[in-house]
């Protein structure tokens, strides 16, 4: 009994012993992987950007701080430097409860890269010991961690796949705009809402327009009950299982860590892992994703919903101001001209002065400005050390450090002025104009990178030649002004309401309105997103369930294929059995390999030089009669040679010059090879026979083959007939 | 029972219908109904049968909420109307001219009303004024959003308190025009009462000492604003006012109670339960009122369709619309 005693005594300290040393750690991402914030960005890493003048990463860190997180990896990757020095400045590093590390790395492109190396590194010093905290650098929060991740803890003990807890907060997307308030797209969730298993996780770009989700119908099988919301927010904030790390060391391709990560998650079910979600209630989490979020959670900050992080407290060294009525907070140094109508939910930073006649609402104002007389300031976040001179009116705008603004200028709802910008005399800087002194990088990254990749390479040349371009002073604003007037990008120009600080014009909301009417009347109608959908679907698409995609990939696979054979001279049997492998992995029919081996063989065909017609029939006649062997393996059936002939026809339409005269010549070489049986080009013909006079040009073209096909499939008949009459 | 008097019961026992006027409205076209469908029994005259009808649906009325004065009102109304319909009136001429009665005294005196206390009070909306008012008082919501519809800049502050929380409704409704509002609870009253400028009240029924007898909390809000020097304006329909005299401390025996569960829990909440095991202690009551007196010393003015009056004028706008109601039976007797 005694003993016994004693075991349970031990075992609870061993388990006490356990906890303990499991250290409560995070990984905290210090670049965003994105460019939303650009200009702003090229010059100083997103997190150290100050939002109602207190840079993001301290929000973040005090956070993790007062919810127990006792280590914090701070992965650096762009302007990693200053991140480093703003941490060795600050009081984080010798910070009594929270150990603060940094990690740098300069290849990183992605959250995913940050996570690989963090892995890499792992394997070396193993600094992550347990279950972490993933969060970026530009979150505010006051959620408390602890009970989240004991109850990660607790779900990991009984399910070994659980991986990952994401948290959830409710946020009402607006109908009209398909955007959250953080100016993020709609996002759908389906959450089983028993165990708070994720489901299904869909960021809504302009794909739905109606708002439409699509579920797996396996989803319904398997789970009693599914909750399907478009009313959550995906906070960014996750409590992950060291497994993730090594899924993201598994799987080198995952870039983002949703579009990506919990995407694929979602999707494998060989590895079964599974994550849940956490919705918090009355704790506040937002995170910084664009301009438009900016302005929302600064908002938040002055409106005090992220306590205790406002500013008059001070929870990361800031100095803190001092809180009137109507949310109005001023340093106590402020010199403020009686005359000076300061309005609700404003904050006025250390050093500042107001001059006469200004009215300033709804704004926030840095450190050390000096703002002259009969200035307006609406909804505007002026960072520090900013000159404005009388007579100015700002609304809506970003204007950071050093920012000269003379007389008079006025900035239109959503301009964004980069650091040390000089706006001339009454100029008037265009409404969403993003101002900087660097010039726009003039090499358009593609899609792709533009989404991830920022400034590791890029960055410290344009840093570098920074003082050039400051020499050839820029006159874009105006005659006494300094500074590059960005283009918005392509594509990019009608999101640019949506995600800058200004509030979303009254027109572009009827535009939109209107469109969800049009939307009602007609359903097929996308008309005000039609543009865009087109340049989604000429970029590369992700959307793997598309069936077309999914040709058009295995198309060129197979190509790839058919030119490595020719080019090295495999044996036909290997080819057949990559083919064979690329067809099982597209799930595709051996109809479609015989097209698309068809096509990869006249393609090449064609793309042998060759200078006349006569020249490329003895190309394709070449190849098709080396490769008819391969080509022969998929057209066994009459269907599938018919679908030879088909796409043989699109690829005459296609390139009705080079290879629309040969169509008969090759289809009758294809027949002499005895590739292709005459029933084949019969029923083709049949086929065909109904069609548009458009589309009966090659059919026409090769009258004369199919009608000596037919006569001699009569006359084989006839010597049957007689055969068997004898 | 009548199904529409049945029903307007059960929603006043539920909540759905909740409001003076609302609640009035209600009542009175349920009884546009159970008119519409009477049919006086053999050997019986439509006064006295259809009186003592009402008055049955009344009590039940009555029973699935206490009746609110303005109801009152509403119903002496009725019956006065029954009973002086003249006997030589077929019975189907009474029912069109009880039901066009009924139905002119909701147009002239609740919406009507409503229209000229909106014309009186936007007067009394200056720019730059910043507005308080409590609960969700249907006129002063009204006067709002006209004032705004005018163009007049002005901030409202919209004072709530537990457990209904009726001001989170009208700020829903204000914010959707674009109002600039506020919202705190009643507790905080003293503090934002500084920057106040005027307040508006709503109010469930005047008596004749000016006495405002209104939703629970209105007196503190009244008394404070007083304290701080700021105007105090009632806005209230003149069918809600009584001749009665309300003395502060006779309130408890006419006041309505509420659920004692509404105060001792959280709503949507059901985790909180902050008098776990003492609900049933026998040294322990929960008082849930839900209205309250403010004595007219507290009340700057009061804002009626017979204009904008002093409470110690009450009992001439009292006197007023008996008078009027008298002239408003005369002209039928005459013809």
């Amino acid at each position: 009994m005694g003993a016994q005693k004693k075991g349970g005594g031990a075992r609870v300290s061993e388990d006490a012993v356990e906890q303990s040393r499991q250290r409560l750690q995070a990984i905290l991402l210090a670049d965003s992987f994105a460019t939303k914030f650009r200009p702003v960005t090229l010059e100083r890493p997103k997190v150290l950007l100050p939002i109602v003048n207190v840079p993001m990463i301290d929000y973040t860190l005090a956070w993790l701080e007062s919810a127990g997180i006792e280590e914090v990896f701070v992965f650096c990757c762009a302007h990693s430097m200053q991140v480093i020095e703003y941490l060795e400045k600050s009081e984080w590093y010798s910070h009594p409860n929270l150990l603060v590390r940094t990690i740098e790395s300069h290849k990183s492109i992605s959250a995913g890269d940050a996570l690989r190396y963090m892995y890499e590194q792992q394997t070396e010093t193993s600094q992550i010991q347990g279950d972490f905290v993933l969060v970026s650098g530009d979150t505010v929060s006051n959620m408390p961690l602890a009970d989240l991740i004991k109850e990660h803890r607790e779900r990991k003990k009984k399910d070994e796949k659980a991986i990952m807890t994401m948290v959830i907060k409710q946020s009402k997307s607006s109908p009209l705009t398909h955007q959250s308030r953080l100016g993020t797209d709609q996002l759908f969730i389906a959450v089983d809402p028993l165990t708070k298993q994720l489901l299904h996780y869909e960021e809504d770009k302009v794909d739905h327009p109606s708002g439409s989700v699509c579920l797996e119908k396996s989803l319904l099988d398997t789970n009693p009950s599914v909750l399907v919301c478009n009313d959550m927010q995906d906070c960014y904030i996750d409590i992950c299982s060291p497994e993730v790390l090594s899924l993201f060391e598994d799987n080198f391709d995952y870039q983002h860590l949703r579009r990506h990560f919990v995407k694929g998650v979602l999707v494998d079910d060989i590895m079964g892992y599974k994550i849940f979600t956490h919705e918090i209630h009355s704790s506040y989490a937002g995170r910084i994703d664009n301009f438009r979020s900016y302005d929302t959670v600064s908002k938040d900050i002055i409106q005090r919903w992220t306590y205790p992080y406002v500013p008059d407290i001070n929870f990361s060294g800031n100095r803190p101001l001092k809180l009137g009525r109507q949310g109005i907070y001023r340093a106590s140094d402020v010199v403020q001209s009686r005359s000076a109508d300061v309005g609700a939910s404003t904050v006025i930073g250390y050093g500042t002065k107001i001059g006469n006649g200004d009215k300033i609402s709804n704004s926030v104002i840095g450190n050390g400005c000096s703002i002259g007389s009969n200035v307006v300031i609406e909804g505007s976040y002026i960072w520090n050390n900013v000159t404005i001179e009388d007579g100015c009116e700002i609304r809506n705008a970003i204007v950071c450090d050093g920012v000269k603004i003379r007389a008079g200028a006025v900035l239109q709802p959503g301009v964004v002025l980069s650091f040390n910008v000089v706006v001339g005399r009454d100029f008037v800087v265009p409404a969403y104009s993003k101002v900087s002194l660097l010039q726009q990088p003039t090499t358009e990254d593609s899609d792709e990178e533009l989404e991830y990749a920022d400034s590791s390479s890029g960055t410290a040349d344009h840093l570098s030649g920074l003082n050039l371009q400051m020499e050839s002073k820029a006159s874009e604003l105006g005659p006494d002004g300094a500074g590059y007037i960005w283009e918005a990008c392509e594509g990019a120009h009608d999101e640019e309401w949506k995600h800058s600080v200004a509030p979303i014009p009254k027109d572009k909301l009827f535009e939109i309105t209107q469109a969800i009417d049009d939307d009602d009347t007609d359903d097929e109608s996308v008309v005000p997103t039609s543009g865009e959908l087109k340049s989604d679907a000429d970029s590369i698409n992700t959307d793997v369930n598309d069936p077309n995609d999914d040709y058009y990939y295995f198309e060129k696979e197979v190509e790839g294929t058919v030119l490595r054979a020719v080019e090295e001279n495999i044996k036909v049997d290997l080819v057949t059995l990559e083919i064979n492998g690329l067809r099982l992995s597209y799930n595709m029919e051996s109809a479609d390999c015989a097209g698309a081996t068809f096509y990869s063989m006249i393609k090449l065909a064609v793309d042998t030089p060759h200078n006349s017609a006569s020249e490329l029939y003895k190309n394709a006649a070449s190849i098709i009669t080396k490769w008819k062997e391969l080509l022969g393996f998929y057209v066994k059936k009459i269907d599938e040679q018919i679908e030879v002939i088909m796409k043989f026809e699109e690829m005459c339409q296609e390139s009705p010059k080079e290879l629309g005269p040969l169509f008969t010549q090759i289809l009758h070489l294809l027949y002499d090879k005895d590739v292709l049986q005459e029933d084949a080009v019969l029923r083709w013909a049949e086929e065909k026979a109904g069609a548009d006079e458009a589309d009966k040009v090659y059919l026409k073209q090769c009258e004369t083959f199919i009608q000596w096909l037919k006569e001699a499939s009569e006359e084989e008949d006839e010597d049957d007939e007689d055969e068997e009459d004898d | 029972m009548h199904p529409a008097v049945y029903k307007v019961g059960l929603q006043y026992l539920s909540g759905d219908i909740s409001g003076g006027n609302a609640r009035c409205i209600a009542m009175l076209q349920a009884f546009q109904e159970v008119v519409k469908d009477y049919s006086t029994p053999p050997e019986k005259t439509l006064n006295r049968n259809m009186a003592a009808k009402i008055s049955s649906y009344v009590s039940f009325l009555r029973d699935c909420r206490p009746l609110s004065v303005s109801m009152e009102n509403a119903i002496r109304f009725v019956k006065n109307r029954i009973a002086k319909l003249p006997i030589t009136l077929s019975e189907s001429e009474a029912k069109a001219a009880l039901k066009s009665d009924i139905a002119r005294f909701i147009n002239e005196k609740i919406i009507g009303a409503d229209t000229v206390i909106v014309k009186h009070a936007v007067t009394k909306i200056r720019d730059g004024d910043v507005l308080l008012t409590y609960g969700s008082p249907t006129a002063v919501e009204m006067v709002l959003l006209h004032a705004h519809e005018l163009g007049k800049k002005f901030r409202v502050l919209v004072v709530d308190s537990r457990p209904k929380l009726q001001g989170q409704l009208l700020l829903r409704r204000l914010i959707k025009r674009g109002i600039n509002c506020a919202y705190t609870h009643i507790n905080a009253i003293s503090y934002i009462m500084h920057q106040v400028t005027k307040v508006f009240l709503g109010a469930s029924s005047v008596f004749s000492n000016g006495t405002v007898y209104s939703r629970v909390g209105t007196a503190c809000v009244a008394m404070v604003a007083t304290a701080f020097r700021v105007p105090v304006l009632v806005c209230c329909e003149a069918y809600k006012f009584h001749e009665r005299v309300l003395l502060d401390y006779s309130i408890c025996s006419s006041n309505e109670l509420g659920d004692p569960n509404a105060i001792s829990k959280v709503h949507g909440r059901e985790d909180i339960n902050y008098f776990d095991g003492l609900t049933n202690n026998a040294n322990l009551k929960f008082l849930n009122l839900m209205y309250d007196a403010t004595p007219s010393d507290y009340i700057s003015m009061i804002i009626t369709d017979y204009g904008m009056v002093p409470p110690t004028s009450v009992p001439v706008i009292v006197r007023e619309c008996q008078k009027e109601h008298n002239c408003f039976e005369s002209p039928k007797i005459v013809i």
